[in-house]
């Protein structure tokens, strides 16, 4: 019944919309459209009579036939990807129109799901995409890298400035509670999904890759974000956060081609914070040779009249080094009318900033298509990668930059023995070389794809997707060397030796039914069958207490443990597609799919959910001024689900890898405790867009409202330890993300020449947690350390947003005791002893999810020559500056050259009166006679975390590249077709309210959303890149 | 046609058993869903042991046994530091406990029941005595996702209560005998009942209202030598942890530095006798003098090595397989003096000179040595002369690294003979010692509702 009533209602929206030009009857004109390019028939073109809304479309043997008013009669020929054609009717009765491709113009589409390249002006939802180009001029060895500040909604954050550090990508806000969940998009890479987890290393950080980094980015062809529900439903519970769709380089009909590009790059620290020159070693302003106290000693200048090589030693700029990066790819493709291949190497290999950090990438693909027949084609791809590095341990190298004394050269790290020099603490850079992490990555991504058209309107196609990879790391720190008198780095050594190993395959069978009604209704429908598997297995031996000193093997070890960590993740997802599109104006696309996941409990793992979306191509409907090329709104309403991580369901118990000892082996109820009637989340969202093009598509705007709600979120709420458990996965709360993003670009000026072009991007989200279940006050996402109650916390409270930070403050006068935010502008009380009075009660102090961001990129060309930069910038964000909290500890902000001096704080005493005792900041007795023990500096200003929680805004100049392509003139007399130089610079120019290093790194690497803290992270890093690209 | 789809049913029952069966991969393959009952023993009687040794290295700078080699060190100066991890063990050993007994309850395996019991109450009673009001009656089976907290004063009640029926159930049958997997004992359940007496006269001493009398009967069901002690002897492959600390330290990873008042009340400065325990305790600088460094002052300008006295490696509280003391004679003896001395001024003084006696024994003192210290007059000053001070002062010596000290000592009112504040003391104590730990971060970013706000001068309730 219920399909017979659909039925009638599209049989009778057929009539109403053909009622109109049923009467106007008087000639016909016919005729066939083929393209220009190979003379075969096109079907589906649009031929529209000028200035009315009548029309119709071309069949499958690209014939038509059209009633026209009269001879005066102008008919429109439109077809995506093809050049418009208008002609006048005149006497003519057969009307055969040639179309010519449109070039270049990669605009006109987007390749969504399952790597159908699809035109634009269909979609019903906001897409983006960026070319080869845009992808290599930004010169970012991590492909994720390449997207910062150009497409809308999409947020790229430097972990930090490490070779090969991972990259963070986030679209449309933080969709999910779970402190630990990986907020990131899905990334397919030709139809196939791939792994891009960041595994961080288990100790100290040491800022390890997102896998995404092992794929050359010289092998991308394009990248398109699809960033709504609505344009993922189809990838299901994986494509959450939205999809990054990668396409590679393909080889093309004609001759063969063979590309070369090289670059070598040259980086280094691009900021640092404001330090004090003054005051050396020691503590209380008593100069002190072994002190472990770096800067409270006494003025330098003063020591200098009694030990002469006593001086400010300027380590902060020291104790980096220019990193430098070379890159070489060469690729070589072609292709005739049966078959294409492309093949490529690369090699990349990069030397950062902090001493002793490197990462190498080298890649090898080959890929290929080959046309059987008229009805089957298949293609296929293998790409090789081997990457990785010596990952230095940036949080431990700053922090033990932090506590080297700034009198002693920290660049003097060894003795000839080997052993490190110091006056007593450890050596950063000793550590840096001599504490090493290697990681080594084998990854095989391999696709192979089957089209078989046993008709016109039916085509079966299968891909099998496999993306395996292995990574060997070798952690250690050695022992003592057994040399009288030396500081070793570990009184026992440690060799940990990690063997990951994780495959996952894909399997995606469909088939795709096409159906012309008549002229104006063209339908497709596709069904298919999605299959996923990831297989993990980690295992770790750890090796303590070396026998003979740097000999590091495992059995040269008296102490080893073993841990194994295995997992395995299945789904299985049915879906269908139905796109109707009526005479290319109105596309409505309807989707639905069922995923059973194996991560779920049994009786809630099989989830069904739908999407709509509609896009109305007014521009083409209705008569609008000649200066407005193009117009379509477009809606969409779309639910995906999603499933958990496995093996998570319920309570278990743990062996520690202590065990065994003496043959026993102990057990521990394990912390984690998942809910065992867990449901699938569900996130809906609701799309509403905006797209036009102006004067011949000069100028162009695009405008997306966005809102999604993401139910029944699946966390794991830390919950107080004496409940048993240490955190909670359950169904826990609900999140809400809209916002607005506006696209606007355009070329202002194009001559022959010369021409401008830009295109500009902003993006504002609001984020709110609508709901925590019952029994939960507040979800912790993440802390991070702070001096003497100076910690700080990100939490989710109902009704906040998302990425508030929770700290102690100054108390203040009048302050409202419900207001869960601090107010800065109230006056801060002043104790008795003339200092602010701290309070513990932890307020909202900032909140860490930018507000706005955006970004624009101009490109100029003149003749040859070609400049481009890009500027992108986000406000309304704070950050936790762990860096602050520890050079106040230790004396070495610039501010605390003020140590002799005496302060009156500005502020009130407890009775509202204004504060006007004299306090003395230093350190021990004051020329007062009072006794101020550690000092301002310790006692107080590092013990609030209000004074570290700053405003993390920021504009950079991401990137500049002026570029000259040789003239083909020049060109002829060389073997080369194709020539090009360029220079190429990054975050050149950064600015920002905030005090410290580069405010983009963070120091919890990709995988985690506690972004709102730096940590002591791989400062950020400004490059130059020279570069050179050979055509033949 | 009909056939073909009789076929396409049977595939498509065929697919979906075979689906079904290709999702049906969740369980925990890292992870098991029970646990042994030995398994849970060995974790808790390690654990237990460790929580000792974690504790003690929180309070060993509170009562001056160890002093950071730099100056205004947090834990020297009594500053607020976060023991998130502390809590986190105490929590985890007694999550395990309530694993244990529930099991060893289920299969009726008495001895099991009991020697959990007895390490519940040690876990919580020592949990109480650093942060005072903590959750219980809600915790361990996830009853409440935010636990109120309980009454110290109630929960010292339910300490009690768990070593009485404790040791009533280790003097009864099991089903299942206890062996090797207790790391303490080895399943010798006559030295379990020893211990839960041990521990009882222990937690009893603490209460202001003390009923010497009860004290002193556990005592008689208590520890009759050295022999029974209780501890956790360590492993080729991990070492004691104190003995790293030491080893550490070794290594200029610096660590495990003596107290200039622990030194002075050893070597003669403080007290007229030199106690010969002092060279086998600690080590010497590399003139082989005894020099401490002053609580909260740092080392000076001395260098890192040689010139102060710290744990050095191989010692009896320092080598890698040494034990980690839980509950000693020595202790009991001093517990027994300390009970005994208002009523029965013999029997707390023969304690007191026992303990000492014990005490110098473990640590394999040499007959003359140990003789010359007991005769000396300021040390065996008779039953009539002995004080609290004198009984405090041997106990503090003997329960060296023990958490137990601080409760002595809070108890005592640091009332050690030239027992000084630390030099640049946390300026919020307003020249007081420190009496009690913050709470954790954890417990107040996770629990915060319910946690006490508290100042460090707050005290546990025995010691108001």
């Amino acid at each position: 019944m219920k399909r017979n009533f659909t039925y009638l209602l599209l049989l009778l929206i057929c009539f109403m919309l053909q009622g109109s030009y049923l009467l106007a009857q008087q000639r016909t004109v016919s005729g066939k459209i083929t393209s220009t390019e190979d003379g075969e028939p096109l079907p589906g073109v649009s031929i529209v009579i000028e200035g009315s809304s009548t029309g119709t479309v071309s069949d499958l043997e690209g014939n038509y036939s059209l009633d026209v008013p009269g001879p005066d009669a102008v008919l429109l020929y439109s077809f995506i990807g093809f050049a418009t054609q208008s002609r006048q009717v005149g006497s003519q009765q057969t009307m055969n129109i040639a179309l010519s491709p449109e070039t270049g113009d990669l605009d006109e589409f987007i390749v969504t799901a399952f790597g159908i390249s699809q035109e634009k002006k269909s979609l019903g939802y906001a897409a983006q995409s960026i070319d080869s180009e845009a992808i290599t001029k930004m010169k970012q060895p991590n492909l994720v890298n390449a997207l910062q500040g150009q497409v809308a909604g999409v947020q790229v954050t430097n972990s930090g400035g490490a070779p090969g550090q991972s990259a963070r990508i986030i679209i449309r806000g933080i969709n999910s509670l779970d402190p630990g969940a990986d907020n990131q998009p899905l990334f397919v890479v030709d139809g196939v999904p791939v792994d891009n987890s960041t595994i961080e290393s288990s100790g100290t950080p040491r800022g390890l890759s997102n896998r995404m980094a092992d794929v050359n980015p010289n092998d991308i062809e394009s990248m398109s974000v699809l960033k709504g529900a609505a344009a993922t439903a189809l990838y299901g519970v994986r494509a959450a956060n939205g999809a990054v769709i990668i396409t590679t380089k393909k080889g093309k009909e004609g001759q063969i081609r063979v590309n070369y590009n090289g670059s070598v790059g040259f980086e280094e620290l691009n900021r640092l914070p404001k330090l004090q020159d003054e005051y050396g070693q020691g503590f209380s302003g008593e100069y002190q040779p072994s002190s472990f106290w770096p800067s409270w000693g006494a003025p330098i200048a003063e020591v200098q009249q009694t030990v002469p090589d006593h001086r400010y030693q300027d380590n902060w700029n020291r104790a980096f080094n220019t990193g430098v990066q070379i890159d070489n790819s060469v690729s070589i493709s072609g292709g005739n009318e049966v078959a294409t291949f492309y093949g490529s190497f690369g090699n990349l290999s990069q030397e950062g900033i902090i001493p002793f950090s490197t990462w190498d990438r080298t890649t090898a693909k080959l890929s290929g298509s080959v046309k059987a027949s008229e009805k089957f084609d298949f293609s296929g791809s293998i790409n090789f990668s081997n990457t990785g590095g010596n990952r230095v341990p940036h949080d431990r190298f700053m922090e033990r930059m932090m506590y080297w004394s700034e009198t002693t050269d920290v660049r003097d790290y060894i003795n000839e023995d080997g052993t490190m020099r110091t006056y007593s603490n450890t050596n950063p850079i000793y550590d840096a070389r001599f504490a090493t992490y290697e990681d080594d990555v084998n990854r095989i991504i391999g696709n192979i794809n089957l089209n078989y058209h046993p008709t016109d309107w039916l085509s079966f196609s299968y891909r099998l997707g496999n993306d395996f990879y292995s990574d060997t790391r070798t952690e250690i720190t050695p022992g003592p060397k057994g040399i009288d008198g030396e500081v070793a780095l570990s009184s026992t050594g440690l060799l940990e030796e990690t063997r990951i190993n994780s495959r996952d395959l894909t399997s995606n069978f469909f088939i795709t039914l096409k159906k012309q009604f008549n002229t104006d209704w063209n339908t497709s429908l596709r069904l298919g069958n999605d299959i996923f598997e990831r297989r993990f297995d980690e295992v770790t031996a750890r090796g303590e207490n070396f026998v003979i000193p740097e000999f590091y093997n495992l059995n040269n070890t008296t102490q080893i443990f073993a841990g194994q960590d295995k997992r395995l993740r299945r789904l299985v997802g049915f879906y269908g597609d139905l796109m109707v599109d009526y005479r290319n104006f109105l596309f409505l696309n309807l989707t639905g799919r069922n995923d059973i996941s194996s991560t779920l409990p049994k009786d809630n793992n099989s989830f069904f959910y739908p999407s709509v979306n509609l896009g109305y191509v007014f521009s083409e409907n209705l008569t609008l001024p000649s200066w407005v090329t193009f117009g379509k709104v477009r809606a969409s309403w779309a639910q995906v689900g999603k499933d958990t991580d496995p093996h998570i369901l319920g309570a278990t118990y743990a062996s520690p890898d202590i065990f065994p000892l003496n043959g026993q082996v102990g057990f521990t109820r394990n912390s984690v405790f998942g809910d065992p009637n867990l449901r699938p989340e569900q996130t809906t969202s609701l799309e509403f867009g905006l797209q036009t093009a102006f004067w011949d598509n000069r100028a162009n705007f695009d405008v997306t409202y966005y809102k999604s709600n993401a139910r029944d979120q699946i966390i794991p709420v830390p919950i107080s330890d004496a409940t048993g458990y240490s955190s909670y996965i359950t169904n826990a709360g609900e999140i809400e993300n809209s916002g607005f993003e506006f696209i606007l670009g355009g070329t202002p000026v194009q001559t022959q020449d010369f021409s401008w072009n830009i295109s500009a991007n902003l993006s504002i989200n609001n984020n709110e947690i609508k709901s925590i279940r019952e029994g939960i006050d507040e979800i912790v996402v993440g802390s991070q350390f702070g001096y003497v109650g100076s910690t700080v916390t990100m939490k989710l409270i109902e009704g906040e947003a998302y990425g508030n930070i929770f700290g102690s403050s100054y108390q203040r006068l009048g302050a409202d005791p419900d207001n869960l935010f601090l107010d800065r502008s109230l006056p801060v009380i002043i104790g008795a002893n003339g200092f602010p009075v701290r309070t513990g009660t932890q307020l909202i102090l900032g909140n860490a999810v930018p507000k706005w961001i955006g970004g624009i990129r101009n490109d100029f060309n003149y003749k040859g020559f070609e400049l481009s930069f890009l500027v992108d910038f986000r406000t309304g964000v704070e950050q936790y500056n762990q860096y602050h909290n520890f050079l106040s500890a230790f004396g070495k902000n610039e501010f605390t050259e003020a140590r002799e001096d005496f302060r009156v704080f500005e502020g009130v005493l407890a009775d509202g009166s204004p504060n006007t005792q004299e306090v003395w900041l230093g350190q021990g007795e004051g020329p007062d006679g009072v006794n101020y023990g550690a000092g301002y500096w310790r006692n107080h200003y590092r013990t609030t975390s209000e004074n570290f929680v700053e405003d993390a805004s920021f504009i950079k100049l991401r990137n500049i590249t002026l570029g000259y392509n040789l003239n083909p003139g020049i060109l002829e007399k060389t073997p080369f077709r194709t020539a090009r130089v360029s220079v190429a610079a990054n975050n050149i120019i950064l600015y920002t309210p905030w005090d410290g290093f580069d405010p983009e790194s963070f120091s919890a690497g990709a995988g985690g959303n506690a972004v709102g803290f730096t940590g002591l992270g791989f400062p950020g890093v400004q490059s130059v890149f020279f570069n050179l690209n050979l055509g033949l | 046609m009909k056939s073909i789809y009789t076929i396409l049913g049977v595939l498509l029952l065929l697919a979906a058993t075979a689906c079904e069966n290709f999702l049906d991969v969740n369980e925990n393959p890292n992870n098991p869903q029970n646990a042994p009952i030995t398994g849970l023993m060995t974790n808790a009687s390690y654990e237990t042991a460790l929580n000792v040794q974690r504790i003690g290295s929180i309070t060993s700078n509170y009562v001056q046994y160890l002093a950071s080699p730099n100056p205004a060190s947090a834990s020297d100066v009594m500053e607020p530091l976060n023991y998130s991890g502390t809590w986190f063990n105490l929590y985890n050993a007694m999550t395990d406990l309530t694993d244990l007994i529930s099991q060893a309850e289920e299969s009726e395996a008495g001895h099991y029941l009991g020697a959990g019991q007895v390490l519940m109450a040690l876990n919580l009673g020592m949990t109480v005595d650093i942060f005072g009001d903590v959750p219980y009656s809600e915790g361990f089976d996830f009853s409440a996702v935010t636990p109120v907290y309980d009454d110290d004063e109630q929960l010292y009640a339910e300490v009690l209560s768990l070593l009485d029926q404790g040791l009533q159930n280790l003097e009864g049958t099991t089903a299942i005998s206890i062996g090797d997997d207790d790391f303490i004992f080895q399943g010798d359940v006559e030295k379990w009942i020893k211990f839960g007496n041990v521990l009882k006269a222990r937690f009893m001493l603490h209460s202001p209202n003390v009923n010497a009398n009860e004290v002193l009967s556990a005592i008689d069901n208590g520890f009759e030598g050295n022999d029974d002690d209780a501890y956790v002897e360590f492993f080729e492959q991990r070492f004691n942890p104190w003995a790293q600390v030491a080893i550490n330290n070794e290594s200029l990873l610096l660590g495990g530095w003596i107290s200039t008042q622990f030194i002075e009340a050893l070597d003669g400065t403080s007290y007229p006798t030199v106690d010969p325990r002092l060279p086998l305790m600690i080590g010497t600088t590399d003139e082989g003098e005894f020099i401490g460094v002053p609580n909260g002052a740092g080392r000076g300008d001395a260098p890192e090595q040689g010139a102060r006295s710290t744990l050095i490696p191989g010692q009896y509280y320092t080598s890698e397989l040494s034990p980690l003391l839980i509950a000693t004679y020595a202790e009991q003896k001093f517990i027994e003096a300390e009970a005994a001395l208002g009523s029965d001024p013999d029997r707390a003084y023969a304690a007191y000179l026992a303990g000492i006696e014990a005490h110098m024994d473990m640590l394999e003192v040499p007959a003359s040595e140990k003789e010359a210290y007991l005769s000396d007059p300021s040390v065996s000053m008779g039953a009539v002369a002995l004080t609290r001070e004198d009984i405090m002062k041997e106990k503090w010596v003997a329960l060296f690294l023990h958490p137990e000290t601080w409760n002595d000592a809070r108890r005592f009112d640091y009332g050690y003979k030239d027992m000084t504040l630390p030099a640049n003391l946390n300026t919020d104590l307003n020249n007081q010692f420190i009496r009690r730990l913050p709470y954790p971060d954890n417990e107040v970013s996770r629990n915060g509702q319910n946690v006490p706000e508290v100042t460090l001068l707050d005290r546990i309730w025995w010691d108001e």
